[in-house]
């Protein structure tokens, strides 16, 4: 049976403590209220609303007694030891949601605030006066304070940074407070439970909170009927400053703050389907599908509900997506690309188009690259592998190893007779001169004539039309979709409607992942990424090894090369001893159930939008078998945060 | 009627823990070897290939630095075919060409074929096929006669299919194929007058079609791809004098999402069976069964629990798992310090 926490009160555990609280009266100061001399126990409900009701006559009955004694703590500076009566404290246990007494538990700031935001409720409900017992003269006396007085003096006193988020959750202010507020949404259990915890300790979650409760309770007409419309319009406009994610966040978040496993169920449990359709994720993890399912170009938003509801029911529509964003088929199902994205942490919200990578080192390291990055994925111009290559190329020549990138572009200079070769990619990204088509124009320049404006654009054999006169002047990089990759791309180069054949392109764009020799260990991939990219690199070799590394880090993903006959044994079949298809991957989550435990893992030859559910057998398989066939039989498997 | 048959299938767990396997070659250069271990192709460095036989060690096939090698035989020993995997260590492609190459068994003469993936030496090794990715063809060729056909394959889901390829006659090349829905199909080809003709086609997307084949029958496997909850079943057909192609018989059926890779020998097909499953999670048990042809008894012969592939090699069966290879069939210690007779002239001919 769990511990119960200090304030996880079900009904019974409330009536448990209350019994004890109240019997004795152990802790109170001042002299106890006589309990009624008949009491009659006949069972745990009825005992329990008897136990309320003396709460309540108790409460009651010493705030007027205070009152009428003219108690009324006016904040002298000769007070010391200044705390809330125990039968007052009583009442608000036995009287509010644990959700709220556990975020009032987590730190004396926090009560104060949870009371001054009407979250924690007393027998008299939402708490007007503040029954209090403090040490003047040498002797412990209680008195009465409204709850205004109480936030002037005591809890700014206290509490200084209170005051701050009172003016931060006004009206005026609370949009921009809300857009300053990180909501992460977690992809997995242990990274759940951290921001469970956060939450809890946020100063912030008390106002939230009462945000939450104050559009609640209006929504329901709950309150005082006076200025019920009032509160309804201040509601709406509240509403109306959160986005739809962060209501349904926040609403998540204030019921569950005393449960963290159904605080996490409601992201990890829930359809990645379902979530897309309420706006927390991005459309193009569905996109490819819907396109296919509904037959159209382009999507509409009641068009995507509809594609999202039969995604969710139809488990094969995910198999086989349309559109130019290929990559290994059939994908896996719906349910569990839903149940992997759920618990997936990696950046994934661009298209790499895998199927058109003839060299899965980049679309990896593309994938690594764009997931520590900051800002968004710069979209390519050309072929869309262009983004692996480019962002590889790009973060060569950031380390100064661009020297070893060996796919050039060469024509021959007549004047100088000889041949002059530049380094590029096929495609254009971020404006890189190296470039595919910036190198291309740079020749034309050189050799042509060709103004300094020009630039060249790429254009898919499908969409060039000959006929067209946009065609008929300035340069056109003709590429074939299909093969089009990132080492070779057949294509035809048209400058003034006439071809250009004198650009040769030489070399293939190898790069070593992880070192293959000693004195050139400092080239590979895996070396910039920790030297410098200064990416913590840790290697892992035991389940235990890599379950604690995604417990630790919450924005850590595990990248290496694995045999994909291991990897993924129903799409490559080993015919021969040794046989080993070198296959980059990532993995980037973790799904445990009893003893069972599976990783999210995309194999670089996999759409970024359809990770895959792999057991820790198969990995260690994959990558143990390449380690075998590895040049200095390194072990080929690293954490990355 | 497949899943009749099943009701009948007598399923037997008898697993004993495997040998592994064990020569006197490091295991990790090992690219072919005899079922005598007399023979032995190995990997000696980067782009080195070598041949070992019983008194000598010749490097016959020499590529660039950062090739690699994969060597198959078959079980006529007449030819062995190699493909050399370019710039294997810095340049990952699952669309790339190997260069294939052929040398007759025991010798040391290779000829380059051409370029592509999935080599497989047919009919007395007197043909072989492989798979060009880039122009996405089947090519056949004769290696006695240099004649040469080629099956062009129309556009694919999954850009990275390599089609399966059995020849059952100097005529009739089979090979598998899938269209753009995902469904799998097992195609004839007629090298006489260059015709087509679908014999099979799946019912269901997403399953993939294995072929292999051993003296007298042609199998077929039919399994699910990874992720995908479809069920397997395995057929054959008897080949003979009046082979019908058509005529396939059923001989297991599962709704289980078997991984499949078979291997078939003259009186069984062994297949990794998946013996259960956690479908939410994607987590399988998975293990070596044996399929006897006559009975359609199943056999477990593992007790691994996570195997994924099974190699023939010369009548040896192995099972990779965890960077080991665990022997099924044929001996597993070709380690012993005894040297063999001298093979004979006909075993033999290396021509240095």
């Amino acid at each position: 049976m769990k511990t119960l926490p200090r304030f996880s009160l079900n009904q019974f555990y409330k009536f448990i403590l209350g019994t004890v609280i109240l019997c004795p009266s152990l802790f109170a100061q001042t002299a106890p209220l006589a309990t009624p001399a008949k009491t009659e126990y006949p069972g745990i409900i009825q005992t329990f609303e008897k136990l309320i009701k003396i709460d309540t006559d108790k409460v009651t009955k010493r705030t007027d007694a205070l009152i009428k004694g003219g108690r009324v703590f006016g904040g002298s500076s000769t007070v010391t030891n200044l705390e809330l009566e125990p039968d007052f404290l009583n009442s608000i246990i036995l009287h509010s949601d644990p959700g709220y007494l556990r975020l009032a538990s987590s730190d004396k700031c926090r009560f104060y605030e949870t009371i001054l935001t009407d979250l924690l409720r007393s027998s008299e409900g939402k708490i007007k006066n503040v029954l209090m017992t403090y040490v003047e003269k040498e002797t412990r006396q209680s008195a009465v304070i409204s709850k205004k007085d109480f936030l002037a003096k005591v809890v700014n006193e206290e509490c200084p940074e209170t005051q701050k988020n009172i003016a931060a959750f006004q009206v005026k202010t609370i949009e921009k407070t809300l857009k300053e507020i990180n909501f992460d949404i977690p992809s997995g259990i242990d990274q759940c439970r951290n921001i469970h915890v956060d939450w809890v300790n946020n100063p912030k979650t008390p106002f939230i909170c009462q945000i939450y409760e104050y559009v609640k309770e209006a929504r329901a007409g709950g309150g005082d009927p006076k200025d019920l419309q009032q509160r309804r319009a201040v509601a709406r406009i509240l509403e109306d400053k959160q986005t739809l994610i962060q209501k349904d966040y926040i609403e998540n978040l204030c019921t569950h703050l005393d449960d963290e496993d159904l605080f996490c169920e409601e992201f990890l449990n829930v359809s990645f389907w379902t979530k897309i359709a309420g706006g927390y994720e991005d459309k193009v993890y569905a996109e490819d599908v819907c396109k296919g399912l509904l037959n159209v170009n382009e999507l509409s938003n009641p068009q995507y509900l509809a594609c999202l509801g039969r995604m969710k029911k139809e488990k094969d529509a995910c198999l086989y997506p349309t559109g130019k964003n290929s990559g290994l088929r059939p994908q896996p199902d719906c349910d569990q690309i839903s149940t992997a994205l759920n618990y997936s942490s990696l950046k994934a919200s661009y298209k790499d188009c895998p199927g058109n990578s003839d060299q899965m080192i980049a679309t990896n390291m593309g994938r690594i690259i764009s997931h520590f990055g900051t800002g968004e994925v710069l979209p390519p111009q050309g072929p869309c592998s262009a983004l692996s290559a480019g962002a590889t190329f790009v973060f060569n020549k950031n380390f100064d190893n661009d020297v070893n990138w060996k796919l050039e572009a060469c024509y021959e200079d007549r004047l100088n007779q000889r041949e002059v070769c530049a380094k590029t990619f096929f495609g254009k990204y971020a404006n890189q001169p190296e470039s595919y088509s910036t190198v291309v124009a740079d020749i034309l320049k050189k050799t042509r004539g060709a103004a300094q404006s020009e630039v060249c654009e790429f254009v898919d054999s499908l969409d060039y039309n000959p006929l067209l006169l946009k065609y008929k002047s300035g340069c056109y990089i003709i590429y074939e979709r299909d093969q089009c990759f990132i080492s070779q791309c057949k294509h035809r180069i048209l400058y003034n409607d006439r071809a250009i054949d004198f650009i040769k392109i030489k070399g293939r764009a190898t790069i070593p992942y992880f070192p293959l020799n000693v004195r050139e260990e400092r080239f590979s991939q895996s070396y910039l990424l920790t030297h410098d990219f200064k990416k913590q690199g840790r290697q892992l070799n035991t389940l235990s090894a890599m379950t604690t590394f995604f417990k630790k880090s919450n924005n850590g993903i595990i990248h290496g090369i694995g045999c994909a006959e291991e990897l993924l044994p129903t799409f490559f079949k080993m015919n021969t001893i040794n046989q080993c298809t070198a296959m980059p991957f990532v993995v980037n989550g973790v799904i445990k159930d009893k003893d069972k435990v599976v990783f999210v893992l995309r194999s670089a030859g996999d759409s970024l939008q359809a990770p895959r559910l792999v057991s820790w057998s198969t990995i260690y398989s994959a990558v143990k078998s390449y380690q075998r066939i590895h040049p200095l039989k390194l072990w080929t498997m690293y954490g990355l945060d | 009627m497949g899943w009749i048959s099943l009701l009948f299938l007598v399923f037997t767990l008898q697993a004993a823990e495997l040998p592994r396997f064990l020569t006197k070659h490091s295991p990790d250069t090992l690219r072919y070897i005899s079922m005598d271990g007399r023979y032995a192709y190995v990997q000696k460095k980067a782009g080195v290939l070598g041949l070992v036989s019983s008194f000598r060690s010749t490097d016959f096939l020499t590529d660039s630095n950062s090739n690699y090698f994969a060597v198959k035989g078959s079980r006529f020993k007449n030819r062995i075919a190699i493909e050399s995997v370019p710039n294997a260590y810095d340049e990952m492609s699952l669309i790339k060409n190997h260069k294939i190459f052929v040398v007759d068994y025991g010798n040391t003469t290779t000829r380059e074929i051409g370029a592509g993936r999935g080599v497989k030496l047919h009919l007395r090794d007197e043909w072989i096929t492989f798979f060009d990715m880039y122009e996405k063809k089947i090519m056949i060729v004769n290696l006695v006669t240099q004649k040469k056909f080629e099956i062009k394959l129309s556009k694919k889901s999954n850009p990275f299919f390599v089609p399966e390829v059995e020849m059952v006659s100097s005529r009739a090349v089979i090979y598998s194929d899938i269209n753009e829905q995902g469904y799998s199909a097992m195609v004839t080809f007629d090298l006489e007058t260059l015709k087509s003709n679908i014999i099979y086609k799946s019912s269901q997307t997403a399953t993939r079609l294995e072929l292999c084949q051993h003296e007298g029958y042609l199998g077929v496997g039919e399994f699910p791809y990874d992720g995908v909850d479809r069920g397997s079943k395995i057929s054959y057909i008897p080949l003979n004098d009046v082979t019908n192609l058509a005529g396939m018989l059923n001989i297991y059926t599962s709704i289980e999402q078997d991984i499949g890779n078979m291997v078939c020998l003259p009186q069984w097909i062994y297949f990794v069976k998946t013996m259960n499953q956690d479908k939410q999670l994607n987590h399988k048990v998975t293990e070596v069964v044996k399929l006897e042809l006559k009975t359609q008894n199943i056999e477990a012969k593992t007790q691994m629990k996570a195997v994924s592939q099974i190699i023939e090699m010369d009548g040896r069966v192995l099972i990779p798992f965890r960077g080991e290879f665990f022997v099924l069939e044929g001996q597993a210690n070709l380690g012993e310090d005894t040297l063999k007779s001298a093979p004979t002239k006909e075993e033999l001919q290396i021509d240095i």
